[in-house]
C-alpha cells in the first residue's frame, strides 16, 4: 500500500507532522517489522530491538539495537522473561534514544518468549515517559505452544497494558482461523504480520492523509487517554459493486472482534474510513450508523474519512476504541509534543491511582491475578432509549456480546482454559 | 393408617431449575405428584455466580411445583455439582478385637469412622462417603459382621466440596423457608436412576451432560466407585458456536438444536443453513460444516477430558455394561457415536426406568428423579439403621451411603 504515502507529504511531516516509529521487539517483533518495511513508509521510521545478535544482523531494518550484551553476550534470552527484562533495563539509555522525540510509537512484539515479553513492557514504559503515544500490537502464542508460553504471555500482556496507551492482542490461534486448511505454521506467522501491517497502515493513513473528514493525532491521543483498559480493534474491507455492505460484513466477521478477551464495546471510539473518490457522505453515514449501533458509545465517537484514489470501488474501515477501567476519570494529557519530563506523569503516580480503584487487580506480579477485570461504564447505560431501539435490529444484549464466561473463574485443566472454544485451542479452522 | 411425607427434589442447573415433588408413603413407595421447571439465572458451570438471581428462579420453581402438587413440601433434597467437587479414595484397617476373631459391630464402627474421619482442609467438607468394599484378611467381603478374621479393612470413595459453595446452595433453599434434608452430587443422583442394578454390578459409567457441567460416575460391583465433574457443558458448546460463527447466543442455541450434531458427515460439507430461518433482515447462511466442526471439537474434548479424569477405570475391561449418556446434552444428534469414539467404550443414550411417567421421560429430569430415589431409600434406611444423627445438615449429608 505504497499509495498511502506520497512524497510531498513526507517533507511536511518531518518538519511539523507527527513523528512515528515502529519498533519491533524480539524475534517475532523484528520479523513483523521487516515485513512492514516492504511497503515503504517515508515518514515512518523503523527500529528493531533484540537480544539475539545473529537474528538482528540478518534483518534489513535500518535502526537495529542489540540489548543485553552484558547479560546474554549477544545470544538470545532462551525464552527467559527475566533475562529479557534485565537486558532492556541494562540498556535503558540506548532504548531511550530510540524512542526519543517520537510522538507515536508502535510496539510490535510476540509475547510468550523472552525478549518480547521481558523487554517489551520496558520499552513501552520508556516511550510513554518520553511523551509518546504507545500502541502495541502483540501476538499471543498458539495453544499448542504449551501452557508455559501462555502464562508468560498473559503476564506480559498485563504488563504491556499498564505501560501502553493501547494494546492490541493478536492471538495466533485466532489468526489461523483466517487461513486455508493447507496453511503452514509459517503462513500463520505471516498472517499475524499481515494484520499488524494493516493495523499500522490504517492508523498511519488516518494521520497522514487528508480527506472528507480529517482525523489528527490529537484525536487519536484522546481516544486512548484512559490507560490500562481493553482496546477494541477491527478492520473490514470491501470491494466490488456492493463494497459498502461487503466492508460492513467483513468488519462484523473480523476475528479480532470475537475473541473472549477482547473489548466489544468501547467508551471511546475512533473510526476511519478509507475510500475512493466515489465514497459519498451517505456511504460514510451508513457506516457510522452501523458502527455506532454495534459498538455503543455515541458520546465519544470520532470519525475520519480519507479519500485515496487507488481505493476506487472499495473501502476499508478501521475501528479503534478503548474501554476505560472502572472508576476511571478522564485525565488531561499533555499535547503531543512536549518536553519529555512533564509530558506524562511518571509511572508511579499512575500506579497508585489505579491501586486505589482496586488493589489486587493490578498486581501484575502475581500470576493468578494478571487479568484485570474491566468494567465498562457502558453497563449502566444499557437501558437507554438508544439501546432499546436496537432490540429489533438484531444486535445482541451486552451480556451476550462479551464472552459468556468472561466474568467467571478461569477453567484451567492441564494448563488450558477450557472456557476458550476448543476449535480455537486446537487450531481447527472454521470457514464461514 | 398410612403416613405420607412430601419431599421436594431440587436440581439447580445452569439452564434450568427443576423441582419434582414426591409423596413418600409409609417410607416405602414414592408417587411423583408435582413438577415445575424454571429458566435458571445466575448459574454458570454448575456454580452460583449470582445468588439473588438463583434464589429468584429457584423459589419460583418451588412455588410452581407446590402449586402443581397441591400441597406443601416438607423437606428438600438438593443436587450439587461444580468444579469444586472432588473425589478421594479413603481406606482404613483395624485388627479384629474379639478373642474368637469374629468381627463385631464395634470393629466395623471403628474401621468405618477411621476411614471417614480423615482430616480435611479448613473450607472443605465431605458430601458423601460411598463404601466400596470391606476386606477381611484381604478377601472382599460384602457383610463381615460375625465372620472370622484378623484384619478388617474398608475402602470409601469420598466426595468432598467447598463448604462455602455447598452452603450457598443450601441458603438458596433456606431462603424459601425450607430445610435441606440431604445433598446428593448430581453424578450419583443421575447414575442411580439411569443405570440398572445389573449394569451397576457388571460395571457401567454414566455421563450426565448438563448445561453448565458434565458429571460422571463409574459403578463397580454395584457401588459408585469413582465420580467426577468436568465444569464444561452445553453452555460451552453454545459459546463456541457464538464465537466461531459470530452469532449471538440465542441463535447459537437455536442452530445447535436444529442442525447440530457431534460427528461431521460427508453430506454436511456442502450444506448451508439459515441462522434465523424466517427471512428477516440480518439473517445469513451458515455452512453446516462450520457449525458441526465447532460442536464436534468441543464434544470430543469433553469426552477426552472425562476419560482423562476417570483414568484406567474408563476402559472396556472395567465397563462391560458400557457408557450411558444422559442429561440435556445427550440429545445432541450422534453424540453416542462421538462418545464411543473418544472413550473407546461402547456408549448409548440411557433410558429412564419404565415407572417414570411419560412426561418425565426426558434426560434433563434424570438428576431430579435420582434425588427422589434417594429420598425414598434414605427413608427406608432411616427406619432400619436408626443411625441418622440429628445434628447440623452438613454432618448428616454423608449418611446415605455410609451405613
Amino acid at each position: 500500500m505504497s499509495e498511502l504515502n506520497s512524497k510531498s507529504f513526507s517533507g511536511d511531516l518531518d518538519s511539523q507532522g507527527v513523528r512515528v516509529k515502529i519498533i519491533g521487539v524480539g524475534g517475532a517483533g523484528v520479523n513483523a517489522v521487516d515485513r512492514v518495511q516492504m511497503t515503504p513508509h517515508e515518514q515512518v521510521h523503523l527500529a528493531g530491538v533484540n537480544t539475539d545478535a545473529q537474528a538482528l544482523d540478518s534483518s534489513p531494518i535500518g535502526e537495529k539495537i542489540l540489548i543485553g550484551k552484558s547479560v546474554t553476550r549477544g545470544l538470545s534470552t532462551g525464552g527467559d522473561v527475566e533475562i529479557g527484562q534485565n537486558a532492556a533495563e541494562k540498556d535503558e539509555a540506548k532504548l531511550r534514544q530510540v524512542v526519543d522525540g517520537q510522538d507515536l510509537v508502535f510496539l510490535v512484539a510476540g509475547l510468550g518468549g523472552g525478549t518480547g515479553s521481558g523487554a517489551g513492557p520496558v520499552i513501552a514504559r520508556l516511550a510513554s515517559e518520553q511523551g509518546a503515544l504507545v500502541i502495541a500490537f502483540v501476538t499471543l502464542p498458539f495453544t499448542f505452544e504449551g501452557a508455559r508460553h501462555h502464562e508468560v504471555a498473559e503476564t506480559a500482556l498485563a504488563a504491556m497494558r499498564t505501560h501502553c496507551d493501547a494494546v492490541i492482542p493478536l492471538p495466533n490461534d485466532l489468526l489461523l482461523q483466517q487461513m486455508d486448511e493447507s496453511a503452514t505454521v509459517l503462513d500463520a506467522f505471516a498472517q499475524a504480520d499481515a494484520w499488524i501491517g494493516r493495523g499500522v497502515q490504517s492508523i498511519c493513513a488516518m494521520l497522514t492523509q487528508t480527506g472528507l473528514i480529517n482525523l489528527d493525532f490529537a484525536m487519536l491521543r484522546k481516544v486512548f487517554q484512559g490507560r490500562g483498559g481493553k482496546t477494541l480493534f477491527g478492520l473490514g474491507r470491501g470491494e466490488g459493486d456492493d463494497f459498502m455492505q461487503e466492508a460492513l460484513n467483513d468488519l462484523a466477521l473480523c476475528p479480532l472482534l470475537h475473541t473472549p478477551g477482547f473489548a466489544k464495546r468501547a467508551d471511546s471510539l475512533l473510526v476511519n474510513i478509507i475510500g475512493g473518490t466515489d465514497l459519498s457522505i451517505s456511504h460514510v453515514n451508513q457506516i457510522m450508523t452501523a458502527i455506532a449501533e454495534k459498538f455503543g458509545s455515541k458520546e465519544q465517537i470520532v470519525l475520519g474519512a480519507v479519500v485515496d484514489e487507488s481505493f476506487q470501488q472499495s473501502v476499508e474501515i478501521c475501528v479503534i476504541g478503548a474501554t476505560h477501567l472502572a472508576g476511571y476519570r478522564p485525565e488531561r494529557k499533555s499535547r503531543p509534543v512536549m518536553p519529555r519530563v512533564e509530558a506524562t506523569p511518571s509511572p508511579e503516580p499512575r500506579q497508585t491511582r489505579r491501586a486505589t480503584t482496586d488493589d489486587e487487580l493490578f498486581d501484575t506480579s502475581a500470576a493468578g491475578s494478571n487479568r484485570p477485570v474491566h468494567e465498562s461504564k457502558l453497563g449502566k447505560r444499557q437501558q437507554t432509549q438508544f439501546e432499546i431501539d436496537q432490540e429489533e435490529f438484531l444486535f445482541v444484549a451486552e451480556d451476550e456480546q462479551r464472552g459468556f464466561f468472561d466474568n467467571t473463574e478461569r477453567n484451567i485443566f492441564d494448563g488450558e482454559d477450557l472456557d476458550v472454544p476448543t476449535y480455537l485451542r486446537r487450531g481447527v479452522r472454521i470457514t464461514l | 393408617m398410612s403416613q405420607s411425607r412430601i419431599i421436594g427434589a431440587v436440581d439447580i442447573g445452569a439452564a434450568s431449575v427443576t423441582v419434582l415433588v414426591g409423596d413418600i408413603v409409609n417410607g416405602r413407595s414414592l408417587n411423583i405428584i408435582g413438577k415445575q421447571d424454571a429458566t435458571s439465572e445466575g448459574v454458570k458451570k454448575g456454580e452460583i455466580v449470582d445468588f439473588k438471581a438463583v434464589s429468584n428462579s429457584t423459589h419460583a420453581a418451588i412455588m410452581g411445583a407446590e402449586k402443581s402438587a397441591g400441597t406443601q413440601i416438607e423437606a428438600i433434597f438438593l443436587s450439587q455439582t461444580g468444579s469444586h467437587l472432588e473425589g478421594l479414595y479413603n481406606s482404613a484397617s483395624v485388627n479384629v478385637s474379639a478373642s474368637d476373631n469374629r468381627v463385631s459391630d464395634a470393629d466395623m464402627n471403628r474401621v468405618m469412622s477411621e476411614a471417614k474421619n480423615k482430616k480435611l482442609a479448613e473450607d472443605r467438607l465431605y458430601i458423601h462417603h460411598i463404601r466400596n468394599h470391606f476386606l477381611l484378611d484381604g478377601r472382599p467381603t460384602r457383610e463381615p459382621l460375625g465372620m472370622q478374621g484378623e484384619k478388617l479393612e474398608v475402602g470409601y470413595w469420598s466426595v468432598l466440596g467447598d463448604e462455602r459453595k455447598v452452603r450457598d446452595h443450601i441458603h438458596v433453599i433456606n431462603g424459601f423457608g425450607l430445610n435441606v434434608e440431604d445433598i446428593i452430587v448430581s453424578s450419583i443422583a443421575s447414575g442411580t436412576v439411569i443405570a440398572t442394578d445389573e449394569e451397576k454390578r457388571a460395571g457401567v459409567m454414566v455421563i450426565d451432560l448438563g448445561a453448565g457441567a458434565t458429571d460422571w460416575v463409574i459403578y463397580q460391583n454395584g457401588v459408585a466407585a469413582r465420580t467426577g465433574v468436568l465444569p464444561v457443558g452445553s453452555d460451552h458448546i453454545n459459546n463456541d458456536i457464538a464465537l466461531g460463527l459470530r452469532v449471538n447466543r440465542k441463535y447459537a442455541e437455536k442452530l445447535k438444536l436444529s442442525f447440530g450434531k457431534a460427528v461431521l458427515e460427508a453430506e454436511d460439507k456442502q450444506e448451508k443453513v439459515w441462522m434465523v430461518g424466517d427471512q428477516m433482515i440480518g439473517d445469513r447462511r451458515i455452512p453446516k460444516q462450520a457449525l458441526v466442526q465447532v460442536i464436534r471439537e468441543r464434544v470430543e474434548e469433553i469426552f477426552e477430558l472425562v476419560k482423562k479424569q476417570a483414568g484406567e477405570l474408563c476402559s472396556a475391561k472395567y465397563l462391560p455394561a458400557g457408557v450411558l449418556l444422559t442429561g440435556g446434552g445427550s440429545q445432541l444428534d450422534q453424540i453416542d457415536v462421538a462418545a464411543e469414539k473418544s472413550l473407546g467404550v461402547p456408549a448409548r443414550r440411557g433410558e429412564l426406568p419404565s415407572w417414570v411417567h411419560d412426561n418425565l421421560q426426558r434426560p434433563e429430569y434424570c438428576t431430579a428423579l435420582g434425588l427422589l430415589h434417594f429420598a425414598l431409600s434414605g427413608q427406608t434406611l432411616d427406619d432400619t439403621a436408626q443411625q441418622r444423627r440429628q445434628r447440623g445438615l452438613l454432618r448428616r449429608v454423608t449418611q446415605l451411603f455410609g451405613t
